[in-house]
């Protein structure tokens, strides 16, 4: 609670918000709970893989 | 005849089921999984949806307020509202206002958002599960 109203990094904030998501579309998507934990690490990783992938792309940019 | 009766009033009830399910949901997050029995989807859904709109409201995010003249303002306004309890407690939550000037107050704006986008999604399920469509 007081990291969050310290302020999160960026990073911090794009995993907390990438595991919530992942988490939720888990439960709506998928039914056993061998699934659901698949796709809450598949949806997790590929959240911040993107993420950064992107990041990267976009830093010539930045400049 | 009488088939037809009993089937109509099944299906009435179920309707009755998902809107009651869809209505609570949307109140407060998982409440209407809660009234259909699924313990474990409402627990999650209640701590995903509020952690999330908790955490938005906490890093300073932006609340979109009913009335706007911008379009992209009215969509924020609907994406915030779907958080339910949250949008109307937003201000008791965020005691020190909104401040998007800086990254984190618009992460938090995004964070909000997307906190009523995934109960509005919740939501449908339970009206889904409430007709019977969906186990």
């Amino acid at each position: 609670m007081n990291l969050v109203a310290a302020g999160l990094t960026h990073f911090q904030a794009l995993t907390f918000f990438a595991l919530v998501v992942s988490v939720t579309f888990a439960f709506l998507s998928k039914r056993e709970l061998s699934e659901r934990a698949k796709y809450i690490a598949w949806a997790f990783v590929a959240f911040l893989l993107v993420a950064v992938g992107i990041g990267w792309l976009m830093y010539p940019f930045s400049r | 005849m009488v088939e037809k009766t009993n089937s109509k009033e099944e299906s009435s009830g179920t309707l009755v089921m998902g809107i009651v399910a869809a209505i609570a949901g949307w109140g407060v997050p998982g409440l209407g999984h809660l009234l259909l029995r699924r313990w474990a989807k409402a627990a999650v859904y209640f701590l995903c949806v509020g952690a999330l709109a908790c955490a938005g409201l906490m890093m300073r995010g932006g609340v979109f307020m009913a009335g706007a003249n911008d379009l992209f303002d009215r969509l924020g306004f609907f994406a915030d509202l779907g958080t339910g309890v949250f949008y109307f407690l937003a201000h008791l939550i965020q005691t020190a206002g909104p401040d998007v000037a800086h990254a984190s107050g618009d992460y938090g704006t995004r964070m909000f958002a997307t906190a009523g986008m995934l109960n509005l999604l919740t939501v449908l399920e339970a009206y889904e599960i409430g007709r019977g469509r969906r186990t």
